[in-house]
């Protein structure tokens, strides 16, 4: 080990030179604001709306585009039916305290969570292993369990969530759009009967959104 | 008195503002009469005690110098420091934020003078005078240019050894008068600093003074007249290293800045002091910055001389020979300066109003002019090029000083005192033993 007295001394001078003609980082602020990205939005927030009612409706799209899956959020959907939760599943009770997310600065558990009653969820097994556990075939997979059910359990959709790997988000989603499937049971035989009836041609659906999107879908209709 | 009062309140502001001009004016005439009449008398007197004259009047202008220069080098730490670390530093008063330590000086000037209870007050007062008058004094001796020096004596360097050695006796009075314990032991420790580090500093210049064989500073900018190897640098480095060592620690800058450590919450001897009286002692500071890199300069870089020889340029004309023609050249040439300086712009970029071109225009043109007058006055004038040579270099040892600090931590108390003690002081008796014997040696082989 050589040892030339100075050495440090040297290097730490040739250090501070070199950073005296480096660019400096100083943003002169108020003449100069720093360069944000235009998709930043800053501090993640719920906005109420001027009626004091939540803006956010639980379509989990902020969760999906977050691309560290930070978003850890839970609600009611929009239609003021369904306990919805989109997150890791919980490793440790005591993360999930109301005190310890308060003080995390994370959203809180809804008061309004009741726990859903114990489904038997081995048609949904023997239906996903006949569908082999493929997300692409959803609409079928969610056609079966609804022919079991009568209508599409959220834990069911859990279930499939957590065997297929889809997005829970894309699984409502999917049973959201169709009108066939149901999220909650049929009030009477009659309104069962219409629910188990067939999936309409896909045309219906192009069609309704051709109408929605002012005259497009004619072109879309045409070519199906 | 209430006749005057009662006038002086029935004035208008503009009529305020006339008299005031009326009267200075009437006094200012009064004297210049009374300056002609009495000229002869005047001059006469003067020029019996020019020594005096001549010390008082260097003694104004290094004061009256002092200040501009202890604002530059102010200037200069915040704004050098603020870029190695990566800032910008003062950008907001003046040009490039050049004017914030005139700004931190009426700060200064501004707040409370406190005195506290207990405290000696005149030895109190008196403490920030003597530190900021011991630095202030060493300058009369340095030699700035060829023929540009308070006074040539020949003890000059015992005498600047002398004097800036005062500077602690105002420490010391700071800490003892404060009526306060830590301001006490902080004037204690900067009086053991600085006494310690006097041994080395005033050592390591014998060797020179044996080379050099004068205490003239003059003389010894002379005799380093001609190439940079003439310096006396090549002669001394080691002599040069202690030297420079010592005067940090003399002039209280890291990583010897005990003394007034200010990232430390009690500042030493001047912790009980505020407004202008810390502002002397911090004035003081940045003076000795600028001595003690004047005092190197002129010691081992050669003063104000030249590099290299510096070549003989003659004017190739003499501009009062122009006679009335040379008053309009001075009414013509700045316009149509201006007016050539800004036509690029304005024809270049017709995004410009002219206006702006023409204020660019005007901008380059004193740059051009001073310059140009700079050329003309460092070619003809010996004076100006040597105080120009003097001023790069000392400054350069100021950047040096302000880097330094810029990058190296401070000292403890403990490895400061055995550092001066163990180290500078034996290798500054080696220097001069050395050199001694070098000098004795080559005197004995030559003859």
């Amino acid at each position: 080990m050589s040892f030339i007295p100075g050495l440090g001394l040297a290097k730490g001078m040739a250090l501070t030179l070199r950073r005296f003609f480096e660019p400096k980082a100083t943003i002169r602020y108020p003449e100069v604001r720093a360069d944000v990205s235009p998709k930043f939005r800053g501090r993640l927030q719920l906005l109420y709306d001027e009626w004091g009612a939540l803006k956010c409706e639980t379509c989990f799209q902020c969760a999906q585009a977050c691309p560290i899956e930070c978003i850890d959020m839970g609600g009611i959907d929009t239609k003021g039916r369904y306990h919805v939760h989109w997150g890791p599943p919980e490793q440790y009770a005591e993360r999930r305290e109301e005190s310890a997310l308060r003080r995390s600065g994370r959203t809180v558990p809804d008061r309004a969570y009741e726990h859903f009653e114990q489904l038997d969820m081995s048609p949904v097994e023997a239906i996903l292993d006949d569908h082999d556990y493929d997300p692409k075939r959803m609409l079928s997979i969610l056609e079966a369990v609804q022919a079991v059910y009568g209508y599409l359990p959220v834990a069911a959709l859990k279930q499939i969530s957590f065997r297929s790997g889809a997005y829970y988000a894309l699984i409502y989603g999917t049973a959201s759009y169709y009108g066939h499937l149901r999220l909650d049971p049929p009030r009477d035989a009659g309104q069962a009967r219409v629910a188990a009836s067939a999936r309409p041609d896909e045309s219906v659906y192009l069609a309704s959104l051709g109408a929605a999107l002012d005259g497009r879908g004619a072109a879309a209709g045409a070519v199906h | 008195m209430t006749f005057v009062a009662r006038t002086w309140n029935r004035l208008t502001i503009p009529g305020r503002v006339l008299l005031g001009l009326f009267l200075l004016g009437g006094l200012l005439t009064g004297a210049l009469i009374a300056l002609i009449i009495f000229s002869e008398p005047i001059l006469e007197l003067l020029g019996a005690n020019l020594p005096l004259v001549r010390f008082v009047g260097a003694a104004t202008v290094v004061l009256l110098m002092t200040i501009p220069t202890a604002f530059l080098i102010i200037y200069m730490e915040m704004k050098i420091i603020a870029l190695m670390n990566l800032r910008l530093g003062p950008d907001r008063v003046g040009p490039f934020g050049s004017l914030l330590s005139v700004v931190h000086g009426l700060k200064v000037l501004m707040k409370e003078d406190f005195t506290p209870t207990g405290a000696d007050a005149p030895v109190f007062t008196l403490a920030p005078v003597v530190t900021y008058l011991a630095s202030v004094m060493t300058l009369l001796v340095i030699p700035f240019a060829p023929g540009l020096f308070g006074q040539d004596m020949n003890i000059a360097l015992l005498y600047f050894f002398a004097i800036s050695g005062l500077g602690v006796v105002g420490l010391l009075m700071g800490g003892w008068s404060s009526f306060n314990k830590y301001s006490l032991l902080g004037g204690l420790r900067s009086a053991a600093q600085v006494i310690s580090y006097e041994v080395p500093l005033v050592l390591s210049v014998v060797g020179l003074l044996i080379l050099a064989g004068t205490m003239s500073l003059n003389q010894l900018v002379l005799n380093q007249a001609g190439w940079f190897t003439d310096w006396y640098i090549w002669q001394q480095p080691l002599g040069f290293l202690i030297f420079f060592i010592a005067a940090t620690a003399e002039a209280n800058r890291t990583p010897f800045d005990l003394t007034e450590a200010d990232s430390e919450i009690v500042a030493g001897f001047a912790t009980e002091y505020s407004g202008m009286r810390f502002g002397f002692f911090f004035f003081a500071e940045y003076v000795n910055v600028f001595i003690v890199s004047a005092l190197t300069v002129t010691l081992f870089f050669g003063g104000w001389n030249a590099p290299f020889p510096f070549p003989e340029i003659a004017l190739a004309f003499d501009p009062g020979s122009l006679g009335i023609a040379l008053l309009i050249l001075v009414a013509v040439v700045p316009v149509v300066g201006t007016l050539i300086l800004a036509m690029p712009f304005y024809l270049l970029r017709s995004s410009m109003p002219f206006w702006q071109a023409l204020v660019i225009g005007f901008v380059l043109f004193n740059i051009v002019a001073v310059a140009a007058v700079l050329g003309w006055a460092f070619v003809s004038l010996e004076w100006v090029a040597g105080l120009l040579w003097f001023m790069l270099k000392t400054y350069t040892f100021v950047f040096i000083f302000v880097w330094m600090r810029g990058t190296l931590p401070r000292v403890r108390i403990d490895q400061l005192m055995g550092f001066a003690w163990k180290w500078l002081l034996p290798a500054s008796l080696l220097n001069l033993f050395v050199t001694a014997g070098a000098v004795v040696l080559v005197r004995e082989l030559g003859a």
